[in-house]
């Protein structure tokens, strides 16, 4: 991370708090602005959670919908971006848990018109195995792992989302690489 | 970041690439979202602000600006992909699943709306739904007619979307000929609806395509005692009924009124009847008789039974199990395979340590996963347990074959062996017909390996299968719905589950119709049997574990009370009722039942003598109101022609006032469970005569 990119980084921030503000203030074109700034990383941390398109794109949807109707109780205590990946990740877990007859739907779609294209890379099945192996783990340690390494945040960062101590992260993470040692 | 010792695999992760987001979704999605703040702000601010300030967020797309209805282009669009997948996705799953007996069992669906419906906010929705046939047809009819874009949860009047696109028209039109389908291809629109500022009335979709297939089976019909005196049935142990009904409460809707097992759900409950005192002689029957709280004219008759508890200082005796496990792909969710390892954990952790566990995988990775290993090794089989992975095709079969083999070869002299079946609904372990393999168990049950089925998920579950295979198995079937609930099957009632102290138990009772004139037993439809088959010892019955309680409620008319629903015959006044024994006696019971090592059936038998009769429900003892509590419950979510007229408030009362000392809280969440009932589907007070259209209203 070079200099110029956290200032970047920095003034997206800004940027973004601004456009909170106004948003909070009942701005709907500001909201407008900020949900197209935000969509793509909530798809995008989505899709990295559930691994196929139509899941992540319905998650995205509802965190729009849930920031839709919670803007204003955003209170800037935390950043903005980890505000929405907490919500993101609540929504993915809400899903996951309850949606089983939605997502069984969605599985018979898939069926005729699989849309969930699998990355195509080199290492393709290898890491394709890995991923899968991960979203099968236990939901705290399957949080942390995808923060760290996938969302490339910080141990501190990861817990401040997950709202548990840095060390409970470095614990799951640990478990997690425990879990997953023989396909590692 | 990472370990700096070798290179960390979990790194591959961060170069993961993710595939764009779908234009349409992202669109639809900053719409919804918008439509969402826009509710928001016009419920936070004053109403004067919302008209002006709400008529620019309508919509976000420019071309549609000034429609004062929300961009419908995506509803219609999401309708009318659904419409064409929908039913294809159901063939699909249809014709891939095992059906029981060749035969598909008749599916129900069950139209009820599970929102209320203010009567005057959209009278289109209410015709819309399939309800609507019980109602005044020709009203229906026109409305539906007059209504039919309204469809799409808007009362307002619809003006049509500005440029009609072909794709709209077929939206449209196709919601004229299915709007009940419509309803549930607008689940994700709904999202979009939630927020817009007019009053939307939104039918939550009914699981009408839930996916478990249930054998259907029609309400025990009243019998008059003068031509049917006496009544024969097995008893049922399982509880699989109240645990899916209880999960389908939870998520929100009505169970499918076949999903509804009386007898299931009355037996869910641990009762505190007086146990028997040895092992020759294992229950004893207890008895009461009290007024029906539906009926002001009809009595309960309730039988109850609580198997032998044998001294639990005594010798183990030594189980040899073996778990045959589904790993089919649909297996892998949160509720399913993850749930079923830790549900196995807990078994486990019960055993002693001469006890055997094997573990036979089929369907994904098939196979024997653990060969048979003493449960002193335990952290061996939990390891095994925790290696099972769901995926993969459902090819791999022999998977019954193997588990019985496994069971043979570590079989015990005198303890229990038994196969554990635990699926999602898959059954093809092997053997394809489902009338085989019910031969297959049953033979094997001959040579004294029994099974028991665990039922996990929802949405593939086979319930009639399951039934089946457990009842010829011997065993019990159980669906584990939470990990409360395997705590209860596999910790609680593990006694219940493995350790079999009568098999065969049948119940006959005769009513003597000089004090009864017509009865009905509430449940056990599913288990009836006929009178010569009492005393015949090959026909197969329910079997009791220890510790384990069954409940049966006869719902009876006494002589003279006024109750009767049949009128007395004209040319019937020849009665012989002098017959042996007492003239006021209510009836006589009689129990069948083999101890578990014996073919030769023996008989227990008593008089329901009037002492047993109660004045008042109030007299009764807890277990007997709670279990009439139960009943009515079960009457009323069946929709019964009988006992179907109970408030749920009442019922609620009921069961809060039998609550008793309810360790396991099961009776407190059954006093939860009709609360949300009550909110699912009102009574319907005033216009009560709604529920009471044909011939079949009982009231007076």
């Amino acid at each position: 991370m070079g200099l110029t990119a956290a200032g970047a980084e920095e003034a997206g921030e800004a940027l973004t708090r601004a456009l909170v503000v106004r948003a909070q203030n009942g701005d709907a074109e500001a909201f407008g602005e900020l949900l197209a700034d935000q969509y793509d990383r909530i798809y995008r941390t989505a899709w990295k959670w559930c691994g196929n398109r139509s899941d992540a794109e319905d998650v995205a949807q509802d965190v729009c919908v849930k920031l839709g109707s919670v803007i204003a109780q955003f209170d800037g205590r935390s950043a903005f971006s980890s505000w929405v990946f907490r919500i993101t990740l609540n929504m993915v877990r809400d899903m996951q848990r309850a949606g089983k007859r939605r997502g069984r739907h969605a599985d018979a779609y898939a069926e005729l018109a699989p849309d969930s294209q699998r990355p195509e890379q080199e290492d393709g099945l290898a890491h394709q195995a890995l991923w899968d192996a991960v979203r099968r783990l236990p939901e705290q340690q399957r949080d942390a792992v995808l923060l760290v390494y996938a969302e490339d945040m910080s141990h501190a960062a990861a817990a401040e989302i997950m709202g548990i101590k840095e060390a409970t992260v470095s614990f799951h993470v640990h478990q997690a690489r425990k879990t997953l040692r023989g396909l590692l | 970041m990472s370990d700096k010792m070798n290179p960390d695999p979990f790194d591959a992760l961060k170069s993961g690439q993710v595939p764009p987001a779908g234009d349409a979704a992202r669109r639809r999605a900053l719409a919804a979202g918008m439509a969402a703040f826009a509710a928001e702000q016009q419920k936070s601010t004053a109403p004067t602000k919302g008209d002006g300030f709400g008529a620019r967020l309508r919509s976000i797309i420019t071309s549609l600006k000034g429609n004062s209805i929300m961009d419908l282009r995506y509803p219609l669009g999401t309708a009318a992909v659904a419409l064409l997948l929908l039913p294809l996705g159901y063939q699909l799953y249809s014709t891939t699943a095992l059906t029981p007996g060749g035969a598909k069992p008749a599916k129900t669906v069950a139209a009820t709306p599970v929102v209320p419906i203010p009567a005057d906010d959209a009278p289109a929705i209410t015709t819309a739904d399939l309800a609507v046939a019980q109602q005044d047809k020709e009203e229906a009819t026109t409305e539906a007619d007059a209504s039919v874009p309204v469809v799409a949860a808007e009362p307002a009047p619809l003006p049509l979307p500005v440029a009609p696109s072909p794709a709209e028209n077929i939206a449209v039109s196709s919601a004229a000929i299915a709007p009940q389908r419509m309803q549930e291809s607008m689940a994700p629109a709904a999202k979009m609806m939630a927020g817009a500022p007019s009053p939307t009335t939104l039918v939550s979709p009914m699981d009408a395509l839930s996916g478990d297939s249930f054998a259907s089976f029609d309400e025990q019909r009243l019998k008059v005692v003068a031509e049917e005196p006496v009544s024969t049935f097995s008893i049922d142990v399982d509880t699989a009924s109240y645990s899916y009904v209880r999960r389908a409460l939870e998520d929100g809707y009505m169970p499918e009124p076949d999903a509804v097992r009386i007898e299931e759900m009355v037996n869910y409950f641990p009762y505190d009847y007086p146990a028997a005192t040895s092992a020759d002689a294992p229950f004893k029957p207890t008895m009461a008789v009290f007024p029906t709280p539906w009926n002001p004219k009809t009595e309960l008759l309730q039988i109850g039974i609580k198997g032998y508890v044998p001294p639990a200082d005594g010798v183990h005796k030594p189980s040899n199990l073996v778990f045959l496990i589904d790993t089919s792909g649909s297996m892998d969710e949160a509720d399913k395979l993850p749930l079923l390892k830790r549900a196995f954990g807990l078994l486990v952790d019960q055993l002693g340590d001469e006890d055997t566990v094997s573990i036979v995988a089929y369907a994904g990775s098939a196979g024997v996963v653990l060969e048979p290993t003493k449960a002193a090794q335990k952290a061996r089989i939990l390891s095994a347990l925790d290696d099972l992975a769901a995926g993969g095709g459902t090819a791999g079969a022999e998977g019954i074959e193997l588990a019985y083999r496994l069971a043979e070869e570590a079989k015990v002299a005198d303890g229990t062996n038994r196969v554990i079946l635990a699926t999602d609904g898959d059954f093809n372990v092997g053997i394809d017909d489902p009338e085989r393999l019910k031969d297959f168990i049953a033979a094997k049950r001959q040579s004294g390996v029994t099974l028991s089925v665990l039922g996990f998920g929802r949405g593939n579950l086979d319930d009639a299968t399951m039934q089946a295979l457990a009842q010829n198995g011997n065993g019990n079937a159980s669906y584990i719905s939470s990990f409360r609930e395997a705590q209860k099957v596999l910790v609680e009632e593990l006694g219940g589950t493995l350790d079999m102290i009568a098999k065969d138990v049948k119940i006959q009772i005769e009513f003597n119709p000089a004090v009864v004139s017509e009865y009905r037993l509430i449940g056990y439809e599913t288990r009836m049997l006929n009178r010569e088959d009492f005393n015949n010892d090959a026909v197969d019955a329910g079997d009791v574990g220890a510790g384990t309680t069954v409940t049966a409620l006869y719902e009876i008319t006494p002589v003279g009370a006024g109750g009767g629903l049949v009128d007395p015959l004209r040319y019937g006044g020849v009665e012989s009722a002098a017959q042996a024994g007492d003239a006021t006696e209510i009836g006589f019971l009689k129990m069948r039942y083999k101890l578990p090592d014996s073919d030769v059936s023996q008989l227990i038998e008593a008089p329901v003598t009037p002492d047993l009769v109660y004045g008042d429900i109030a007299d009764v003892g807890d277990d007997m109101r709670f279990a009439a509590a139960v009943a009515a419950f079960g009457q009323k979510l069946k929709g019964s022609v009988y006992g179907g007229s109970m408030d749920w408030s009442d019922i609620a009362a009921l069961a809060q006032s039998a609550k008793g000392a309810d360790e396991g809280g099961y009776r407190a969440e059954f006093v939860g469970l009709v609360k949300t009932a009550s909110l699912l589907k009102p009574d319907a007070h005033d216009g009560g005569a709604a529920d009471c259209s044909g011939e079949n209203c009982a009231t007076d």
